[in-house]
């Protein structure tokens, strides 16, 4: 009996001890493999690879809730009122709009993880790709661009590049940030192609990184460039690029075509979704008026007194959706809904004015962001690119950049080719005021005007239901999950 | 082997020839004639032994249960006796023929309870194992196993809100121990591990026994940390030698029932509300009763050492909306043999079920309450027709709910089955090898359909219909050694040891068009112009995974008095990071019977027991190591679109990979005691449990752009990462008790109860390697207007799941709101979604023929945040856009008049007692000859709830129903959706039939 207890235990060993020492191989079957992307041989994978590094940054730039609604909804070319119950959110909005906001709102949090998002995947493609020279003096500038975002908004960022190490990483300084965007553009510009092309870093989107720096130099750092920030615009100006004589043609559905922009975030409906402002800004029966694919939001409107300072010759006063509203076959709109106070009673019609920003804002009121155009039979993402970068922001920051050097002569010359484009008279002198409110026509939900507010001195002063807000509001907070899971970050003075 | 065969035949020879001479001697005298019932059945009990005490003569009942037996002169009394009964003395007096009703032996009953890989003694069990016979199920229209349970297991939370026939239920032991993985305990069928629930129907189920701690799932390993349910089909009828033809067939209607009181039409334009000038009911409109019907039969028998089941269950179920239904047929076929002397074993379990279930978009149901009660269901008018003449205005959130719940349609067919195949040999007598090989398939094929006129989606998109496959394909091979051996004297051990092999493969495509000229659907997708792009889709997934184990287990039994158990599993998962890729999972178990060493009175068993196990929970996908790369934008690379062969899919990570990730681990400690009393008529355990989950398997948020600690060289390029985070701390307190067959006349009263209380997870820390953080925030209110702030929080140091809000203090004349705060970082914690402590009572009676059984069952502790009253009870603006609610809680003077904004007041105590289900029944007695009994019966189901809740549905909520992410719901529990499917209360009346 042993002897079989012993002969049976053999048997069963045998496949335990087989089974102890099988590697299991987990093979992916719906995915690709860090190995497969390795041992590739495809010319064109690299092309692709950058390719998703962009993609980062198309991802949700020109959505809800994102780096751009914190940039417009904060400034005062636009709110988003609450109407009754709808858009109340927690008050994120109004806290925006009243510069109240509090570390821990989300908007912070998905601004912060976007721009870091892409930083990791420039990081992992320079890892990858050591000795492809060119490739990583793009991609280091592709992330002075995104650094250029952060020293603005959250301003005392930990840089993060291909040599970090460990989790956990330190702030640095303004001053830091701003050294480090500086040289990553210098060291890496003269290999850059000199070609236009809109959806890619070149030598001329490098150079508008560093005229935008500059020209902000004073802020970041405490110490003006202007002369660097003019010759940096002078370089972009010489390059392929004209004014379109059309405004809008750049923000066009169709708009890569156009001779006057720069750098776009390059949209799609079907390729590259993530473009949401036909649903973010027009009213729940607009959908009639482009057969829109989804009901839109009634969300973003522009503020009365911001829409009331463009002159009406101004071509650019199109950039609102103003007035009585019709469908695609040219019958009017009705709000069913309509609150017994509106004036205008059911018929839509959007109007300037906005009676209170909450919590009873009418829900017709407000003129609608217009600037690009919707598609008829458009979805909700549109398939318009995003303009970061065009001439005209150049040309205007050129004009500021010699005006604040008492080049006053320079200065004209550049904000009147600007005017004169926009079909309103030239200017016979610059005055900083100017410059300021040109910027504000030109650059109108261009994610622009906060900065520019900052710059000019205007941010902190009060306007239609906001009050002056305190001097550190001119950082965004560092969100609140980064500060409190990150020993090593220190939220930004005020917070 | 030959030599045995020949002892048991003497044996069995003799016996025959002293029984013929007995009969022999006593041929003489008078005969008494009767026949042997069991009054719960109403069945005649065949093969029963019929002896006069004090002699060895005697006989035994026929197949009709009938006996006849020759008396001498003194013989005084008769002995019955069959086995699973209590043996009956009958005084014979004079009668001549004696009807005797045989009482279940209970305790007999319930001697093996089923444990992983084999049945244990009840008395030997060291661990938290509870089992559960289909005497004990809950009653009614049941066509999911699981609410058989519901209530009945001390711990083990099974729960679904609202009474959808396609919903399944929510089935958690012991609270939340995990949440990044699988909550949900692990199905055993039949031996076959994680198998679908679907494969099996309530009415072959013989027992479900229920592996409540660490020690007794610790067999199980990486699969075990949710605690395991182990189901066992029936394999034979209950009397040798006898086919057996069962039916149950029965009929339900069900009722919605709690519809939430709105503003009537004219109180809605009262309060302001719009007119559209009409009077609708939309509730009236959408749901009306539904009636289902099931009909089960089975044919089951046995001869020599063979035994068979076939069975068909069919069962149509329909919801009280149009359009919901579940149909489901259902066929199993279990046949087990026993050759060479039944020393060789095999049993083969084949069982296949098709479902097909209907439904509806959920959000008619939100809309059927608060859409405005003035507008008509049609109109006239060109506008009217594009919605295929259905009332619709374009205001947010606002559809017509008839229109919805016809103009979209969603189907899911599936085809499940699954093949068990077990042989068992006795190598000697007390070392039997087996050997099991399972496959279990279940494809689903998914329709989905919006019409050109469905104003949600289909009309902007022109109409879109989808097409998905899902197929799951799980093999397992495992086998076993099982060695029983008494070592010394009164010292018995049994040794197990085995190895085990599986694999899953999961697969499938979706493909989704829009754009139709003509409302195809998914029967034609080529019809639909449109394949990029929103509302359309094209996509496929595979993936497999591989886990080998290899586990052994050790029981002692000394002298029926102290037992000893241990156990360990070791698991190799393909799915692991290569530097963690096998798992070891043990356990330890002692009790000690003290009644057998003291004499303690009225009680008849005590056993305390200690039981200490260490469990795993896998990762819920086998790539998560790996972090594999996506599928990121199309990309086209020069940027026009007239060129196409530059256009390529970039890829992208979907979380960052760890090359450590491992599984999750969960040590529970168990003190428990068995107790019986007066002799087990009352039978009992209570159990106390300790767990501590470490290396809590869960997507974490990391800092993006950031070293990746877990692959190092490279960075995060997305904001989340697999990682095992610890710990999370829980325990709770169990009772159960039964009483058995309390006689009060002619009344057997028998009455059971058990309840928990958990004291609930709480958070120790949230950290891996060296990321940390704080709190998890989940779950917002959601559109319109409440978009923004989560009102679950986990933070660390408090329990899981804990709900936080501003504290309303009061409202101004005016009926606004005051609240504690604007800033959601000073939000007080108002409740928690998960229960304090639940409980179930269930009474059955007995009386001639009769039998009666009612279950309540009671959930309390738990709070729920009300969304019809947090979005449609103020008196505000937008209740000129949608109807009202009115509850007991609805400030009413004044009125708020505030926007509806998230609060204290809207979180409730939903704390409940509910009649479950009631069943009466009747046994009529039976005079055909084939005919073994008939019952009818009716039974109801939720009969009514007492509740301060004023929502739909006081039921715990484990999960979030609008939290997308799988992953993530269970982090935020106690939330009553809008789109909540109404309750309904069952009736049921049926019909059992046992031919032979």
């Amino acid at each position: 009996m042993l002897k079989n207890i012993s002969r049976i235990l053999m048997v069963v060993a045998t496949p335990i001890l087989v089974s102890s020492c099988w590697e299991l191989d987990q093979e992916v079957l719906d995915g690709v493999t860090q190995e497969q992307v390795d041992n590739s041989k495809n010319p064109v994978l690299i092309d692709v690879l950058k390719a998703s590094a962009y993609s980062r940054i198309v991802g949700s730039w020109g959505g809800h809730n994102s780096i751009w609604s914190i940039y417009e909804v904060s400034s005062d070319e636009m709110a988003i009122p609450q109407k009754g119950a709808d858009w109340q959110d927690g008050g994120l909005w109004l806290r925006m709009h009243r510069h109240q906001w509090l570390p821990s709102d989300e908007a912070f949090r998905n601004s912060y993880n976007y721009c870091f998002t892409a930083i990791g995947e420039i990081n992992n493609l320079l890892v990858q790709y050591p000795d492809l020279e060119v490739l990583n003096a793009e991609l280091s500038v592709l992330r002075s661009l995104v650094y250029l975002w952060l020293i603005d908004s959250f301003g005392n960022v930990p840089i993060v590049t291909q040599d970090a190490l460990g989790a956990n990483p330190k702030n640095n300084s303004r001053q830091e940030v701003f050294d480090f965007i500086e040289q990553s553009v210098l060291d890496n510009v003269a290999l850059l192609s000199t070609e236009s092309n809109k959806t890619t870093i070149n030598f001329y989107t490098a150079h508008a990184i560093l005229a935008k720096l500059y020209l902000n130099a004073e802020v970041y750092t405490g110490t003006a460039r202007w002369a660097d920030a003019e010759a940096a615009a002078d370089v972009v100006i010489s390059g392929p690029y004209s004014l379109s004589s059309n405004f809008f043609s750049n923000f066009a559905t169709r708009n890569s075509g156009s001779t006057e922009n720069i750098l776009t975030l390059p949209y799609d409906e079907n390729n590259a979704g993530g473009f949401n402002l036909v649903q973010m800004t027009l009213h729940y029966e607009n959908q009639f008026t482009y057969d829109l694919q989804e009901q839109p939001w009634n969300g973003y409107a522009s503020l009365e007194e911001f829409y009331n300072s463009f002159g009406d010759a101004d071509v650019r006063k199109q950039s609102f959706i103003v007035g009585d509203q019709f469908s695609s076959t040219g019958a009017r709109l009705l709000d069913v809904q309509a609150e017994a106070n509106d004036p205008n009673g059911p018929p839509l019609t959007f109007t300037p004015r906005i009676n209170e920003l909450a919590p009873g804002a009418l829900r017709q009121e407000g003129v609608r962001v217009g600037k690009y155009e919707f598609a008829n039979g458009a979805s909700s993402n549109l398939s318009n690119d995003y303009v970061l970068i065009r001439l005209g922001d150049m040309i205007l920051t050129k004009a500021e950049a010699a005006f604040r050097q008492g080049k006053t002569a320079v200065a004209l010359t550049a904000i009147n080719q600007i005017r004169t484009r926009a079909s309103v008279a030239p200017l016979t002198a610059v005055t900083l005021d100017a410059l300021y409110n040109e910027r504000g026509y030109e650059m109108f939900a261009e994610a622009s005007r906060r900065t520019d507010q900052i710059r000019f001195g205007k941010w902190n002063q009060p306007w239609w239901e906001k009050g002056q807000s305190e001097p550190f509001r001119a950082l965004f907070p560092i969100p609140l999950n980064i500060v409190n899971d990150n020993p090593n970050i220190t939220q930004n003075p005020g917070y | 082997m030959r030599n045995y065969l020949l002892k048991q035949k003497t044996f069995l020879l003799a016996l025959a020839l002293i029984f013929c001479a007995t009969l022999v001697a006593s041929a003489q005298s008078r005969t008494v004639t009767g026949t042997v019932m069991d009054p719960i059945t109403g069945e005649t009990v065949p093969g029963a032994t019929v002896l006069v005490k004090g002699t060895t003569r005697g006989t035994a009942t026929d197949l009709d249960g009938k006996f006849a037996i020759d008396l001498q002169a003194g013989d005084q009394i008769l002995v019955v006796s069959f086995v699973g009964y209590l043996a009956q003395e009958i005084e014979i007096g004079n009668q001549t023929n004696i009807t005797v009703n045989l009482e279940e032996d209970i305790q007999s009953l319930e001697e093996a309870v089923v444990i992983g890989y084999g049945t244990q003694d009840k008395k030997e069990i060291t661990s938290a194992v509870v089992g559960v016979k289909p005497e004990d199920f809950n009653n009614g229209n049941v066509s999911n196993p699981a609410q058989l349970l519901q209530g009945k297991v001390a711990g083990l939370s099974i729960t679904r809100a609202g009474g959808n026939p396609n919903n399944g239920f929510n089935i958690r032991l012991r609270g939340l121990s995990t949440f990044g993985a699988n909550s949900s305990p692990l199905i055993v069928l039949d031996g076959v591990i994680g198998a679908s629930i679907e494969n099996v129907d309530p009415n072959d189920i013989q027992s479900i026994d229920v592996l409540k701690d660490g020690s007794a799932a610790a067999i199980y390993g990486a699969r075990g940390s949710s605690g395991v349910i182990l189901i066992t089909t029936t394999k034979k009828s209950s009397k040798e030698g006898i086919t057996n033809v069962a039916i149950n067939s029965f009929a339900t209607m069900d009722q919605a029932t709690n519809l939430l009181d709105m503003l009537s039409p004219e109180e809605f334009v009262a309060r302001g509300g719009t007119d559209f000038g009409s009077r609708t009911d939309w509730r009236d409109e959408l749901i009306s009763d539904a009636f289902s019907f099931t009909t089960n039969a089975s044919v089951s028998g046995g001869f020599n050492n063979t035994n068979f089941l076939a069975s068909v269950n069919y069962r149509d179920n329909n919801g009280i909306v149009n359009g919901v239904s579940n149909e489901r047929l259902n066929t199993r076929i279990n046949v087990s043999h026993g050759a060479m002397n039944n020393r060789l074993r095999m049993n083969l379990n084949v069982s296949n079920t098709s479902e097909d279930r209907n439904s509806i978009n959920d959000a008619a149901f939100r809309y059927a309450t608060i859409y405005n009660p003035t507008a008509p269901i049609f109109e006239d008018g060109a506008d009217a027709e594009r919605f295929g003449g259905y009332f619709q205005r374009s205001l947010t959130d606002f559809l017509n709910p008839v229109a919805l719940a016809n103009q979209q349609k969603f189907v899911n067919e599936r085809k499940t089955s699954l093949v068990s195949y077990q042989v068992e040999f006795d190598i000697l007598n007390n070392l039997t090898i087996s050997a099991q090989y399972s496959k279990d398939n279940r494809n689903e094929l998914v329709g989905n359909f919006w019409s050109r006129e469905d104003f949600g989606i289909g009309f902007g998109a022109r109409g879109s219909a989808q097409r998905i496959t899902n197929d799951r394909r799980q093999q397992i091979f495992e086998s076993t050694l099982r060695y029983d051996v008494d070592i010394a004297d009164g010292l018995n051990m049994t040794l197990l040891g085995g190895i085990g092999l599986q694999t899953i493969k999961n697969q499938g495509f979706n493909a989704r068009s829009r754009q139709f000229l003509f409302d195809q659907g998914w029967d034609n997708l080529g019809g639909g112009s449109i394949r990029v792009g929103n509302n359309t889709e094209l996509s496929s997934y595979a993936n497999e995974d591989q886990l080998n184990s290899i586990f052994g287990r050790a029981n002692f039994n000394y002298q029926n008095t102290f037992f000893f158990s241990a156990s360990v599993r070791a698991e190799t998962y393909s799915g692991f990071g290569p530097n963690n890729q096998t798992g070891v999972f043990p356990a330890v178990s002692i009790g000690s019977d003290f009644t057998q060493i003291f004499d303690m009175g009225v009680l008849s068993q005590f056993k305390p027991r200690v039981s200490f196990g260490v469990t795993g929970n896998l990762p819920p996908s086998p790539t998560l190591a790996i972090g594999a790369f996506g599928n990121g934008n199309r990309v086209d690379l020069d940027n026009d679109p007239l060129t196409t062969d530059d256009l390529y899919v970039g890829i992208i990570q979907n979380s960052n990979p760890n090359r450590d990730l491992k599984w999750e681990n969960k040590q529970e400690l168990n003190f428990g005691i068995d107790f019986g009393i007066w002799n087990d008529k009352v039978t009992g355990s209570v159990d106390y449990y300790t767990r501590n989950i470490s290396d809590l398997l869960f997507q974490v948020p990391v800092e993006a752009g950031t070293p990746n600690i877990f692959d190092p060289g490279r960075f995060n390029t997305v904001a989340s990462t697999w990682v095992n985070l610890a710990d999370l701390k829980a325990a709770g307190f169990e009772f159960a008790a039964t009483v058995n067959a309390v006689k009060l006349g002619a009344v057997t009263w028998s009455p059971s109860a058990n309840f928990t209380i958990y004291q609930k997870t709480t958070i120790e820390r949230f950290s891996a390697g060296g990321l940390g953080f704080t709190e998890l925030r989940y779950a917002t209110p959601g559109s319109p207007g409440q978009n923004n702030d989560p009102i679950i929080y986990n933070r660390v140091g408090q329990t899981l799941g804990d709900i936080y809000a501003p504290i309303l203090e009061g409202l101004t004349d005016g009926g606004e709101y005051i609240l504690s705060t604007d800033n959601p970082d000073e939000w007080e914690k108002v409740g928690n979604g998960l229960p304090q402590g639940e409980f179930g009572i269930a009474n059955s009676f007995m009386y001639n023929q009769w039998s009666l059984n009612f279950f309540f069952r009671g959930v309390w502790g738990h709070d729920i945040y009300n969304s019809y009253r947090g979005f449609y009870e103020n008196g505000d603006a937008s209740s000129n856009t949608w109807n009202s609610v009115v509850t007991d809680k609805t400030p009413t003077n004044p009125l708020v008049t505030s926007d509806p904004r998230y609060n204290s007041s809207y979180v409730e105590d939903a704390s409940f007692i509910r009649l479950d289900n009631l069943e009466l029944g009747y046994n009529f007695k039976t005079n055909l000859k084939n005919l073994g009994s008939l019952r009818a019966y009716f039974a109801a189901q939720n009969l009514f709830t007492i509740t301060k809740y004023t929502g739909i549905d006081p039921e715990v909520r484990l999960t979030d129903s609008e939290n997308g992410n799988a992953l993530t719901s269970a982090l935020s529990p106690g939330i009553e959706r809008r789109s909540t499917y109404f309750q309904t209360r069952s009736f049921t009346v049926g019909v059992t039939l046992n031919f032979k």
